[in-house]
């Protein structure tokens, strides 16, 4: 072991918080190393001291302040709706509502799509030769050739229908 | 003498008395868990009051052959997180340890003394993160094992040791600078 790994290894030594498998490696160590011995010492003391302290400036309940926060305590109700009574249906909705959930999105997402191209009649062979017509067709095409106005007279009742061709030229129909 | 399971079972049927032995060997513990997690002692009785509230309420969930110390502990220290959160004391820690409450009836000469030991604790924990420190004060203070820390703080043995071995390493550092402070003024 070299001196790095022993340093690193060193506060949780001091505490005997190393493993019985490497304790041996560190003490072979630390006999040969008179720095790394220097800093266990010291770590030794650290902690040591600092126990020492903190068992002196421990603090203890006034009996009256212990039994005020006790009955305190005891005067909290317990909830009555205890976990042993209702927790076990809690997890039986909580685990019914996932699977209705998961069921209702399976549904929503992998068999609804289907149906509606069944009704639809999308994704037959007629509406897909209708849609590759529909946008095949150029607007020069699809433009109107013809354009009807018809005039209704209230009084008479006459009726007039002019037919237009596309540069807006009267056509005559027999 | 009644086995900590069947005082459990007597509080649980209704028994007060009960809930007192349940909790007598521990209540200097974690007091001073609660002290020195927070660095105030009127802090610390609020901290345990909350404590000791969920203990009795939660007392059902309690798992019966596990050990109630680490229990007990562990909702302690839960609930000191608590209290920092939401006061905010980090920053605040090392002023409020400054104003020390000296009691009329001591004796001088020990109230320095005590005053002392509580300055030198100070400097030692307070670089110390909350993490860091409630590991340590739960080896270090209190005596329990990797293990049983790891069970406390809900995390593993492997963290526990990294969390230690900082503070440790962070006591050593204040701890040398106490010491030097001290040398200087025995030798003046």
């Amino acid at each position: 072991m070299n001196c790095k790994k022993v340093q690193r290894l060193l506060p949780l030594m001091a505490g005997s918080d190393i493993p019985q498998s490497k304790i041996l490696s560190l003490k072979a160590h630390l006999e040969k190393c008179p720095e790394c011995r220097q800093e266990y010492d010291s770590y030794i003391l650290s902690l040591e001291k600092t126990k020492e302290w903190l068992a002196k400036d421990g603090k203890d309940w006034e009996e009256s302040d212990w039994q005020r926060v006790l009955q305190r305590a005891m005067k909290d109700k317990k909830p009555k709706v205890s976990s042993l009574g209702l927790w076990p249906f809690k997890k039986v909705w909580a685990y019914s509502l996932t699977g209705m959930l998961a069921v209702s999105l399976t549904l929503l997402f992998i068999i609804r799509p289907s149906i509606i191209q069944k009704k639809m009649g999308l994704g037959s062979e007629k509406f897909t030769e209708e849609q590759s017509q529909l946008f095949r067709s150029s607007p020069e095409e699809s433009k109107q050739e013809v354009i009807s106005m018809t005039i209704v007279s209230k009084e008479t009742g006459l009726k007039i229908v002019w037919f237009l061709n596309k540069n807006f030229e009267l056509e005559v129909k027999e | 003498m009644k086995s900590e399971d069947e005082l459990v079972d007597e509080v649980l049927k209704g028994n007060h008395r009960s809930f007192e032995l349940l909790l007598q060997p521990y209540r200097q513990g974690l007091l001073n868990m609660a002290y020195r997690m927070t660095g105030n002692l009127e802090e610390a009785k609020e901290v345990c009051q909350e404590a000791l509230i969920k203990v009795y309420r939660y007392l059902d969930k309690f798992k019966k052959g596990r050990s109630f110390k680490s229990w007990i502990y562990k909702i302690t220290v839960n609930s000191a997180y608590d209290s920092l959160r939401k006061k905010r004391r980090f920053e605040d820690l090392v002023e409020s340890q400054k104003k020390v409450s000296l009691s009329s009836g001591q004796d001088p000469e020990k109230q320095l003394l005590n005053t002392e030991i509580k300055a030198k604790i100070e400097t030692c924990l307070k670089g110390l993160s909350p993490k860091e420190k409630a590991t340590f004060l739960l080896r270090d203070g209190e005596g329990f094992s990797i293990e049983e820390a790891s069970e406390i703080l809900k995390c593993s043995s492997m963290s526990v040791r990294t969390h230690l071995s900082r503070a440790r390493k962070k006591i050593r550092e204040q701890f040398e600078k106490i010491n030097f402070a001290d040398t200087k003024e025995v030798r003046r």
